[in-house]
């Protein structure tokens, strides 16, 4: 079989709106007859975006679970799609929606809603990469071979991404957003911690039940302005800046020479359009895009148009969240799916440790890990020599062997993630050693960080591949 | 430079020379501790072109393709390293050519050598038919050595590049042989073939009764790599069988497929072959059923 079709869903809950949306993905082997096969995603087709729903609340703290169910599978009919039919995707809670009481049991509601293989994935590290690939950011760095930044603004949160030549090169994410302040009938109604130390360091009050007046934010919106200029290193940052860090994300690094730059989220739509009234959507969405609009982000940096603005994280999190594995490869069907598997990344002077064979090394931080992680099972990844020779991969496996078996509760099976093209290799010389003793997966072209956690699923085309998804955070 | 009268012409020589002579004297204090190697990978990388106008953009194009581009030039002609590099990388490939695969190798990995009905290296090349029949010698070594009737057959031979069997075999083979190990199949005694072609597989197959027979050989060496190396698989390969009944995976090299992971692959791949009687063409339409 050389063609593949699959249907991902995206399903985004964000501090103010959800959406869901679904895509179409082509795999083919797009290697040429005469060389070892190589399946990637050829084509991503969006088959459905659904209109931008309201994030359904209980109290401040928790979300409606049951409305968010009633809206899912509303959409689901909407767009002739049924959970069976659902091959992989991304629910994504984000920005002040995950870290609402009940995030993580919602997500578990919706786990039968979602079909098999679909992840529950948070952290907003990662929501900045998936907004970065569903605006287009990414393709256009690579499209172009340049250094390109996306800003997704939210109502709750920044998220930043920036890509070069398609690659992440830096993602972080800050507590600014359309919806930090909200306005009803000209007061207060809601006004959040972080656009409280905004205000307050030009002196100003946000005081819930105080009166909305407009120069007062327009005020507010221009310090958060500067502080996404000072995130993206064209002002000197402040102190402030660290202070609004978004709870959960890595310190954002603005790399220099970036090209290009796209904005993202709701109030993207309001740095384009200068129309109406400020207070159209009773928030500061408008004042932050105008403020935006007028501040050097736009004035020192081309502005590439994005294809996707306020659906940019739901289209990334239903089309860019599942990768395909390098297809020669070892994988065990009867395993498989496995989730929230826990990324044990190993730098290239522990790496080489193990290619000489160094066993108790790996064992003891492999111990060290599963107990600072609290977990009974691990991936093991590495990024691998790109043509090792026959005697150092076989070093390499019996010191894998040694040490996760050594470690491992019984049953659990030997994982194991490498970037370079080695995998069946590394894998039938693994599987020789543990025999009928423990299973053993062995996959390739996989890019992973310390941190990160990695969901697996069935095989694909005739067993050559098995979907990837990585993530930055597992809930529950 | 319209005018160049006799004086002007003068003066400009005098500075040309002024600006080499001080140019060399820089140099001259400071020798190159390790010259180059121009032709490795990293090498490659180098952008040779000066003043490039976007030179991240140039280092990633180069690393899409082995073309040699951003090199730039001197009038219409290369460089002094760009003619030297692709010299160095055409004698790489000359010697791919014509030289043997090192005895020492074959003895590591306890392959003995039969010989195709060229005599020579230029025999070889000069008479592709002669590369595809094994003397009569070894027909008879190969008979007494080998494990007859065999499942599957492998054997590796020069071809093109001598190079390309040094730089994969040594961790191909061990891969692919321990692949195999824990299938149901009998696999016969590998050896090694001088100045064979792809067909001499054909000989082989007849003479061992082999039902899937697998060749290893150098490909035609390129100025981008001398190391590629091809396995070509056919089941139950005869004399003057069509050329559609091969299957092939090529581009085995540090830079293509790793050595280690094509004899894992490898080993799958004859294992397919012989469980479905098919290859070439015929194993594709098995496997769309």
């Amino acid at each position: 079989m050389d063609r593949n079709t699959i249907t991902s869903v995206g399903i985004d809950i964000g501090t103010s709106t959800l959406q869901v949306a679904f895509a179409r993905l082509v795999m083919e082997n797009t290697a040429r007859y005469f060389s070892v096969p190589r399946v990637a995603f050829t084509d991503k087709e969006l088959i459905y975006k659904s209109p931008v729903h309201f994030t359904p609340l209980l109290t401040r703290t928790m979300i409606d679970e049951e409305a968010v169910r009633r809206i899912v599978r509303r959409e689901y009919e909407r767009a002739r799609v049924t959970p069976e039919n659902v091959d992989t995707g991304a629910v994504i809670i984000t920005g002040e929606s995950a870290r609402k009481e009940n995030a993580a049991a919602l997500l578990d509601s919706l786990s039968d809603l979602a079909g098999d293989f679909v992840v529950s994935t948070v952290g907003p590290d990662l929501e900045a990469v998936i907004a970065g690939k569903g605006s287009g950011a990414a393709r256009y760095s690579q499209s172009r071979g340049i250094r390109v930044a996306n800003m997704d603004i939210g109502g709750g949160t920044t998220n930043i991404a920036v890509f070069d030549d398609g690659e992440t090169v830096a993602k972080g994410s800050y507590d600014i957003g359309g919806r930090l302040v909200r306005v009803e009938d000209g007061r207060f109604v809601h006004v959040s911690e972080s656009a409280v130390k905004i205000a307050l360091s030009k002196g100003l009050r946000l005081e819930l039940g105080g009166r909305a007046d407009s120069d007062l934010l327009r005020k507010v919106c221009r310090t958060m302005a500067g502080l996404l200029e000072q995130a993206l290193g064209i002002a000197p940052p402040s102190p402030l800046l660290s202070a609004i860090r978004t709870h959960g994300s890595t310190p954002f690094c603005a790399p220099s020479d970036i090209r290009a730059l796209c904005f993202s989220g709701g109030v993207a739509d309001c740095v384009s359009s200068a129309e109406g009234d400020p207070f159209r959507y009773g928030d500061i969405g408008p004042m932050l895009g105008e403020a935006i609009r007028q501040s050097r982000l736009c004035a020192d940096f081309f502005q590439y148009q994005p294809e996707e603005t306020i659906c940019a994280t739901v289209v990334g999190a239903g089309a860019h969240t599942t990768s395909v594995s390098g297809s020669t490869i070892l994988h065990r069907e009867d395993i498989l799916p496995m989730k929230n598997i826990p990324v044990l990344k190993l730098d290239s002077l522990e790496q080489e440790r193990c290619y000489e064979g160094d066993a108790p090394y790996l064992r003891e931080k492999l111990r060290w890990f599963l107990n600072q992680s609290d977990a009974s099972e691990l991936i093991l990844a590495l990024a691998g020599d790109s043509s090792p020779s026959y005697n150092r991969l076989r070093t390499l496996a019996g010191c894998v062997y040694e040490a996760m078996n050594a470690v491992l509760p019984e049953g659990v099976p030997i994982l194991l993630a490498l970037e370079s093209d080695t995998a069946l290799a590394l894998g039938r010389m693994i599987e020789a050693l543990a025999g009928a003793g423990r299973s053993v997966i062995c996959v390739d072209a996989l890019h992973t960080e310390q941190g990160d956690y990695v969901d697996l699923g069935r095989p694909m085309m005739d067993g050559m591949i098995i979907p990837v998804v990585i993530k930055t955070l597992a809930f529950g | 430079m319209n005018n160049i009268n006799g004086a002007n012409l003068e003066r400009l020589i005098e500075q040309i020379v002024g600006a080499v002579m001080a140019e060399l004297s820089k140099k001259d204090g400071a020798p190159e501790q390790n010259p180059r190697d121009i032709t490795t990978q990293e090498s490659r990388k180098h952008i040779l072109l000066q003043n490039p106008r976007d030179a991240q953009a140039l280092a990633r194009m180069k690393t899409r393709t082995n073309a040699r581009i951003g090199v730039g030039r001197t009038g219409a002609r290369y460089n002094t390293q760009t003619l030297l590099t692709l010299r160095a990388d055409h004698a790489s490939a000359r010697d791919a050519v014509f030289l043997d695969v090192s005895q020492k190798i074959l003895d590591d990995l306890g392959l003995f050598t039969a010989n195709s009905r060229c005599a020579s290296k230029n025999e070889f090349l000069t008479r592709p038919d002669l590369g595809r029949q094994l003397d009569e010698e070894s027909c008879a070594k190969i008979r007494a050595s080998c494990v007859l009737n065999p499942d599957i057959q492998i054997f590796a031979t020069d071809g093109l590049s001598s190079t390309a069997i040094s730089a994969n075999l040594p961790d191909l083979l061990p891969c692919l042989l321990d692949g195999l190990k824990n299938k149901p199949a009998v696999v016969g005694t590998p050896f090694f073939v001088k100045n064979g072609r792809v067909g001499i597989m054909e000989p082989v197959s007849e003479l061992l009764g082999a039902r899937v027979t697998c060749v290893l050989i150098g490909e035609r060496p390129g100025l981008a790599t001398a190391e590629s190396m091809s396995a070509y698989i056919a089941y139950n390969a005869r004399v003057g069988m069509e050329e559609a009944l091969r299957t092939v995976v090529s581009n085995i090299h540090a830079n293509g497929v790793p050595a280690v992971e094509a004899g894992a692959y490898l080993a799958d791949l004859l294992y397919r072959v012989c469980e479905a009687k098919a290859s070439g063409i015929n194993l594709r339409r098995t496997s769309a059923k």
